[in-house]
Order: C-alpha cells, then sequence, then structure tokens
C-alpha cells in the first residue's frame, strides 16, 4: 500500500450565508484548496472525488454534487454520508482510494448548508418513536453524558463549562469562525438553559460552511509539495448508548475504538498526538473525548482541562481553531475543516492559533448520531509532520 | 404513513414485552432481530415481561422543544428489570407529572401508559414514566 498526503486545504468564512447558494460555497472551498498546493495544481489532474455532506439543503444529492460546483466532470465521484462523521468519513474513503492505487489525486470536499430551511434537525429527531427517543433531541443525547459523569466521577459544571471558555478565546483569534466573542465560565453556566445541565454556550451554532482537501500519492506528490503532510492511521467505529453498555454512559465506546484503530495504524499512543481537533457539539462531547482519546484517564477529564493541558500553550491542545462551539459545525464540512487545521499546525502555517509545541502528530476526531444512538458512529484520523 | 412500525411494535409499546437473547442475556426492546446487537450471536431469543418500574441511569431536562411537546420535559435513560431476573432493558424514558427538580440518578420511575402522540387521528399508546406517587416530594 501507498503512503498518502495532504497537498492542499481551503476552507470559506462559515457562518450564516444565505447570499450564498450550496454550490458557491463548494466551489470556493475547492478554488481556495486548489489555490493552496505550493507548486500549483490543475484541476484535470485530479482523478477522484469524495463529497461529503448530509445534503441537508436538497442540493447535492449524489457524487454529482461535487461534480456540479468544482467542473470535475468524467471521473469518479462519490457522495459520503456517516452522520456527524461525514466529512472525516469522506476524508478517510479518499485516502483509502489513493493508498489502494485507484487514485493519485483526490478532492474531499464537505459541504452544508444549515441554515436554509427553518425545519431544523430538531424536529426530526424528535418525532415519532416510541422507544428510540421520542422527544430526544441533539442537547438530550450528549447532555445524558453530561448528567451521569457529574454524577459517576464529580465532574464540575465549571469544568464543562471551561470548554466553552478555552474554545471561544480560540475562535476569536481563527478568521473563519462563526462566532468570533469570548466569554467567561459564569456566561456559560449562567446562559440561557436548552437542556439541563447544558445551557446556550454549551452547544455548537447553526452555521453553513465548506471545506476541500487534495490528498495524493506518495508517487506524485513532489509535483505538488515540499512539505507534505502525512497521513498516519484512521479508524472508524459503531456503537449504542442502549446497548446496554454502561460504559456508553459516560462517554462515547466508538470513539474509543476509532482511535485504537487510529493509533495502532500511525504506530503511536495517545502520548504522542501534539494537537487535536475533536467534536465538540456540546461541551460535554469534548470533556468525554478527552477520555474515550487516551488523553488523560477515564473520569479524569474535568482534571485535564483544569490542567490548562487543552489550551493553546498546553500540552495537549484541542480545537485551536475553536472547535465546532466557535467555529460552527456545517455537518458535512465539519471533519474537511479540522484536517485543514491539522494540516496546517503540523506545517506551522496556523497563524494565532498556532499551537505552540512543535507539533509532530495531529488528531482529528468527529462522533455522530444516527438511529438515536449516542455516539453510534465515530472517525479519527492521524496525521503526521514526518513521512510514516 | 408511518403505521406499520408501530403496528410490529405493538406489544413491546403497549404491554412492555420485550426480547432477552438466549446467548448473553441482552433485553431488547421494542425490536427482535435474529442478531444480537450486543454479542453479535444467533441466539434463540426468550419473550420476557418487563415491570413496570425502571432506574433513571442519567436524564436531562429538556426546555427546548416543538410546540407538541410539553417543557420543560424530563427525558432519562432508564434501566427496566424483567420480571423474573435476568438482566433490565435499557430505554429512553419522557417523563410526566413530575417536577424537573425531583429527577435523579438512581431514582425509581413508574411506567404509566398514555396516549404519546396520533397520527392521522388514531392514537399510538406507550409508556411515560414519573415519580411513584409514595416517593414524591
Ligand atoms: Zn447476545
Amino acid at each position: 500500500m501507498r503512503d498518502v498526503a495532504i497537498a492542499g486545504a481551503g476552507i470559506i468564512d462559515f457562518g450564516e450565508l444565505f447570499e450564498q447558494s450550496f454550490d458557491e460555497m463548494a466551489e470556493q472551498a475547492f478554488m481556495n484548496a486548489v489555490e493552496d498546493v505550493d507548486h500549483g495544481i490543475e484541476p484535470g489532474e485530479i482523478d477522484a472525488a469524495f463529497f461529503g455532506t448530509l445534503d441537508i439543503a436538497n442540493d447535492a444529492s449524489s457524487g454529482l454534487g461535487a461534480s456540479h460546483s468544482t467542473g470535475l466532470f468524467g471521473i469518479p465521484s462519490s457522495r459520503v454520508e456517516n452522520a456527524c462523521a461525514t466529512g472525516s468519513t469522506a476524508f478517510r474513503q479518499a485516502t483509502t482510494a489513493v493508498r489502494a492505487g485507484q487514485a493519485d489525486v483526490a478532492l474531499v470536499l464537505g459541504a452544508e448548508k444549515m441554515r436554509d430551511s427553518a425545519e431544523g434537525l430538531i424536529e426530526g429527531a424528535a418525532l415519532d418513536q416510541v422507544w428510540r427517543g421520542r422527544g430526544v433531541t441533539m442537547p438530550a443525547f450528549f447532555g445524558m453524558r453530561a448528567t451521569r459523569h457529574m454524577h459517576q466521577y464529580g465532574t464540575t459544571r465549571e469544568q464543562i463549562a471551561k470548554v466553552s471558555v478555552k474554545n471561544h478565546e480560540n475562535g476569536a483569534k481563527y478568521p473563519h469562525a462563526h462566532y468570533q466573542f469570548t466569554c467567561s465560565v459564569e456566561d456559560v453556566v449562567e446562559g440561557p438553559q436548552v437542556t439541563y445541565p447544558l445551557n446556550l454556550y454549551d452547544c455548537c451554532p447553526v452555521t453553513d460552511g465548506a471545506a476541500a482537501t487534495i490528498v495524493v500519492s506518495e508517487d506524485v506528490v513532489e509535483e505538488y509539495t515540499d512539505d507534505p503532510v502525512w497521513v498516519a492511521g484512521s479508524g472508524l467505529s459503531t456503537d449504542s448508548l442502549l446497548r446496554g453498555d454502561d460504559e456508553a454512559l459516560v462517554g462515547f465506546p466508538a470513539s474509543t475504538q476509532a482511535a485504537s484503530q487510529a493509533y495502532d495504524e500511525a504506530g503511536i499512543t495517545a502520548e504522542e498526538i501534539d494537537v487535536a481537533e475533536v467534536h465538540d457539539c456540546f461541551t460535554i462531547t469534548e470533556l468525554v473525548t478527552y477520555e474515550d482519546l487516551g488523553f488523560c484517564e477515564k473520569g479524569k477529564g474535568g482534571e485535564f482541562i483544569d490542567s490548562g493541558a487543552p489550551e493553546l500553550d498546553g500540552e495537549t491542545p484541542v480545537n485551536p481553531s475553536g472547535g465546532l462551539l466557535a467555529k460552527g459545525h456545517p455537518i458535512g464540512a465539519t471533519g474537511v475543516a479540522q484536517i485543514n487545521e491539522i494540516y496546517e499546525q503540523l506545517r506551522g502555517e496556523a497563524g494565532a492559533v498556532q499551537v505552540g509545541n512543535d507539533p509532530e502528530y495531529g488528531l482529528q476526531h468527529n462522533a455522530g448520531i444516527g438511529r438515536n444512538a449516542t455516539g453510534s458512529i465515530s472517525c479519527v484520523n492521524v496525521l503526521s509532520a514526518e513521512r510514516p | 404513513m408511518h403505521e406499520p412500525p408501530f403496528v410490529r411494535d405493538r406489544a413491546a409499546n403497549e404491554r412492555l414485552e420485550a426480547w432477552e437473547c438466549g446467548s448473553c442475556g441482552y433485553v431488547t426492546i421494542p425490536e427482535r432481530r435474529e442478531v444480537c446487537k450486543r454479542c453479535g450471536e444467533y441466539p434463540d431469543w426468550n419473550e420476557v415481561q418487563l415491570a413496570e418500574r425502571g432506574t433513571v441511569q442519567s436524564y436531562v431536562v429538556q426546555q427546548r422543544l416543538p410546540d407538541e411537546f410539553e417543557t420543560p420535559l424530563p427525558v432519562a435513560v432508564v434501566d427496566i428489570p424483567q420480571q423474573g431476573g435476568g438482566e433490565p432493558a435499557r430505554v429512553y424514558g419522557l417523563f410526566t407529572e413530575t417536577n424537573p427538580d425531583d429527577v435523579e440518578i438512581g431514582m425509581e420511575a413508574e411506567a404509566d401508559f398514555r396516549t404519546m402522540f396520533d397520527i392521522d387521528g388514531l392514537p399510538v399508546n406507550s409508556f411515560k414514566f414519573k415519580r411513584p406517587r409514595g416517593d414524591r416530594l
């Protein structure tokens, strides 16, 4: 199998993009990725496209959505959908195709228009399910972990709130973030309640966005860049809160499994991760993810954030881009944007949010819901500054 | 348009009938499949009757929901024991007639038969949960 590297990354400013169509967002992210390639690239050199979207706006029901917005017709193009892990799974599929020799240059494109319709995901999640979560919304699925984590490990409300404070502080420095404000622990804890124990600033915003990544094989990488970021490992797994698994009450076993697969493939341990972009759809999600990914022991997520380790200048900076909480969560684009941020971090090009520990290994993680089972899908990708 | 699932699941929804894996003891409700979702075996499935009281494992209180829901709405993960022993079934439980401040992990929750919603005027009945009467503060 061949080694695979990232040669270009593009993103648009995330936000309420009512003036932009789905195709315009995707096209701009694609053009930004093309322009980012150090030695240049002709779109005709791209020989496969992997398109991540949940197609919430109904503009992108197949791989044609990627072809139409980029002009890349006549090559294999497929849509990838994996709940909130859609973008990271599209990246995984693209790297797998390049590894296997099906393509030398592959495009990963993620896009989602979340704001065009008044009907939210909240409606779809909540209706017409008797046992599988009738009336259970996204904050509830994740909030269940918060209540239980506080009960079982003594995690405090303030520790959970610190995730939001940290990520908004980072997001205020990150140019593409939807939200650019900072907040205090008091702001989070005393904010309007959405679903006890989670308040407004514990929740990510509803955001439009798009991002694109160009991955290439070892055989052609030198044509495109002298400073590639390599794909070291990847993992993908599934689980459910309702399988009678007590671990799932306080974490997401699928994340632990996906991380384990990715670490094994990369030949590293969690201690070697120098920077991470993880799924913080809600504050509690990031806090338990520290534990699921092995950044700290089970139950110690509160202590981990108290220690400052996940801050920009900490030992294991997490979500330098502001995460989903500040940057936003346009579902298909989310994982691709996270990959792009790790790519910039490992190249030392992350600007005001560049982490301070000269990172060698970076990790990207998403966890999502399917069939009303929380954390039912999780994807982890590990990138490396050096060739694996 | 959504009727077939509710017809299939009536025994589970209306009588708390569940299925126990003959291999690992996992209890599934409402659906019964040939393969066990926990152990992956293709076991014999035993029909079991669940009790009408369960234990709250975790919970939240929802404040923002579509209009047809009353808020604040406590929702819990509830383990419901089998009558006659074995592992409990784990379900999401919506609460009714319960002060949200009274919900806590470890409390008993009593299953209460209700109309959950209707489809084209036909009621879909199942169980909500409430704090047992004797335990109310
Ligand atoms: Zn079993």
